[in-house]
């Protein structure tokens, strides 16, 4: 008796360990499991499964949902996919921040377009090519030489956060302003490279500190970081650190001062405080390239695409409408000049990516 | 330093404000974790419990807009924990490290799952702008008369409830496991559980207890994060393995409360100078990524010393033994 209940429980426990590695949360999918391409192994020839079965998608993300910014804004892309393309099967898996490579063959196995969200697949130049019927897509990384079957999206994220730089800097009273970083890495420093430089261009005397969560889970940390900026006098205060993030908002409402917003339009986070958000549309770029894909225009595989500001995929969000706004019209103006200087080529824009 | 940056007092005291309030939480596991350590059950499973308690914390209080029903609920939460623990630990006697990873990652996909399905992708965080919710999570506490001491009023005061509750507990958990029959009945249970069955106690009993109070501490310490650290803030796996420092808090602290509390402030001490230090030395990468690794160098400086020490001291009493036996 005491052995079957420890059977079960033990199943339980095993249960739970799936859910946590792989939760596929598409709720109208009883048909498509896994389309046969799996089965047929990397070697298989005959690839695109018969035209009746749906393609899938799998989004796998390299750490987890709901941190309403970078990944959020790959799922929201995902179901607009899902919704407006009827023979498509949209999946989603989270690494974790742990296994990229498993998740990312395990996702292979049984999909027709991989979408890696994060910098950090980095064996996507070694596992693609064991998939060649499979489309890789890499967002926010390129690999080093190009991959016949990896898209590699990239962001210049750097012109959008000079934007957000010098929207801080107009709107700080102390002449200092801030930054939290995730990590200190090459995706995050491109950020602060920007935000530095339209901060010095709005104000050369601008003062601008950087602290670095060094993870992107944990809120307590982000609040942390944020509030030893304020300190020292920050009282604009950009988060570029997913789920960290979140307490620069918090400790924004604590200390009185103001944030600005990542990836996605954060402004309804927290109307208060998050004065505009540097979006990164990696839910439209995903979106458009897929739907690219679909319509048979393979050409962008094998290449980096940069997605910039002047094709509309970086750029400054101030809220939906009825939004508190709480940066004057003139800088919202000066704003808008910047971003055609910056799109015309006159505004040249510091970059870590290479 | 030319542009009237903060005085070096302030950044000190802001530090230490910083060490106590993160070692708060991991304080708080540790005391938790070194009841099992004694009753002889190596725990690595309080990770888990955190964020499960993070996140009961977080979902109750946002519910029922109560942070002290937030706590109670945890409360609760930790006896079931340390319940389902002792289950397979102490009554089917299985592998406590495996039941331990398993407790891990079936709270990160429990949580992740329940917080998505209950609360939306999101996660749980509450709107700090509607006036009911402001009794959801706890406010910082100005001490009224430290508050005025210039550099000790911006260390001490300031804190969320957990923070002093925390040093209460230290000086409880002390006085439970050295000075009261119970505490020295779990001592017993782990050291040497056939003396104590001797004496007419039953050991697996105490392990029971120690593993149900520990599931109740590290509840604490999650509800410390989710709603004292932060204002009813839950997303995945927030507790970002300050179940596992917690670990090394009790191995370092030889299971001693007021040493495992030094411990957890120490490295509470090396994280926040890291903060500081990381904004102070910017830009000079090598620098900051020597300021990174600190907190990993202490930790295997510390392991060294422990060992050594170990060693020292089982040296020691080897000696003694043997000068008794030549005596005789």
């Amino acid at each position: 008796m005491k052995k079957y209940f420890a059977m079960m429980l033990a199943m339980l426990l095993l249960v739970g360990c799936f859910a946590a590695c792989t939760k596929t949360d598409k709720p109208e999918a009883p048909a498509g499991e896994a389309t046969p391409a799996g089965e047929a192994t990397p070697a298989g020839e005959t690839t695109p499964p018969p035209a009746t079965d749906k393609l899938t998608v799998t989004i796998v993300v390299a750490g987890t949902f709901g941190d309403r910014s970078f990944y959020d804004s790959s799922k929201a892309g995902g179901e607009r996919l899902a919704k407006d393309f009827e023979n498509l099967n949209v999946k989603y898996i989270e690494c974790n921040n742990e296994n990229h490579d498993v998740q990312m063959r395990d996702a292979a196995d049984a999909a027709n377009i991989v979408v890696c969200v994060g910098w950090e697949f980095y064996d996507i130049a070694d596992i693609a090519p064991e998939y060649p019927n499979v489309s890789f897509i890499w967002i926010d990384n390129a690999t080093e030489t190009p991959v016949k079957n990896v898209l590699n999206i990239t962001y210049a994220q750097n012109e959008g956060s000079f934007l957000a730089g010098y929207i801080a800097a107009a709107m700080s009273k102390t002449g200092t302003v801030g930054a939290v970083g995730g990590e200190d890495n090459m995706t995050i420093n491109d950020f602060i490279v920007g935000y530095k430089q339209g901060a010095a261009y709005f104000n050369e005397a601008t003062k601008v500190e950087v602290n670095y969560t060094n993870t992107y889970d944990d809120p307590a940390k982000g609040k942390d970081c944020a509030k030893i900026l304020h300190d020292r006098g920050a009282d604009v205060i950009f988060q570029i650190a997913s789920k960290a993030g979140d307490g620069v908002f918090e400790a924004a409402q604590e200390g009185g001062f103001y944030a600005i917003g990542v990836d996605s339009d954060q402004k309804y986070i927290n109307d208060a405080v998050i004065i505009c958000s540097m979006k990164k549309e990696v839910g439209n770029s995903i979106y458009d390239a897929v739907a690219k894909y679909l319509s048979g225009d393979k050409s962008l595989w094998g290449t980096t695409w940069v997605a910039d500001m002047s094709n509309g995929y970086v750029g400054i969000g101030y809220g939906e409408a009825g939004a508190t706004q709480q940066v004057p019209d003139d800088i919202k103006a000066a704003v808008e000049e910047l971003q055609a200087k910056i799109v015309s080529g006159e505004i040249k824009v510091d970059t870590t990516r290479n | 330093m030319n542009n009237s940056g903060p005085s070096f007092w302030t950044t000190a005291s802001s530090t230490l404000h910083f060490m106590l309030s993160s070692a708060t939480p991991v304080a708080l596991a540790a005391l938790g974790g070194l009841l099992t350590e004694h009753a002889g059950i190596m725990n690595i499973g309080m990770d888990g419990m955190i964020l499960m308690g993070a996140f009961v914390a977080a979902a109750v209080a946002a519910i029922a807009k109560s942070a002290l029903l937030g706590v109670l609920a945890v409360i609760f939460l930790g006896v079931l924990i340390g319940l389902f623990f002792a289950l397979f630990t102490v009554k089917l006697r299985s592998d406590e490290f495996i039941i331990g990873c398993a407790l891990n990652t079936l709270a990160l996909g429990l949580t992740g799952y329940l917080a998505d399905a209950w609360f939306g992708l999101d996660g749980i965080r509450i709107d700090m702008t509607i006036p009911a919710m402001q009794n959801a999570y706890f406010h910082n506490i100005n001490v009224p008369l430290i508050k005025e001491v210039p550099f000790l009023g911006d260390v001490f005061s300031g804190h969320t409830a957990f923070v002093y509750i925390t040093w209460l507990l230290v000086i409880v958990m002390w006085l439970f496991v050295y000075r009261t029959p119970m505490g020295f009945w779990i001592r017993a249970s782990g050291e040497s559980p056939d003396t104590l069955r001797t004496a007419g106690k039953n050991p697996e009993r105490m392990k029971w207890i120690a593993s149900i109070l520990c599931g109740v501490f590290c509840g604490l310490a999650g509800a410390s994060l989710s709603l004292g650290k932060l204002n009813c803030t839950f997303v995945e796996n927030m507790s970002d393995s300050r179940g596992y420092i917690a670990f090394a808090c009790v191995i370092f602290g030889g299971a001693n409360p007021v040493k495992v509390f030094l411990a957890a402030l120490m490295f509470g001490f090396f994280d926040a100078l890291g903060d500081q230090l990381k904004v102070i030395i910017q830009s000079d990468l090598p620098y900051a990524y020597l300021v990174n690794a600190i907190p990993y160098v202490i930790t295997i400086i510390m392991m060294v010393y422990v060992v050594v020490s170990g060693q020292r001291r089982r040296e020691r009493i080897a000696k003694q033994q043997l000068r008794k036996l030549e005596q005789k």
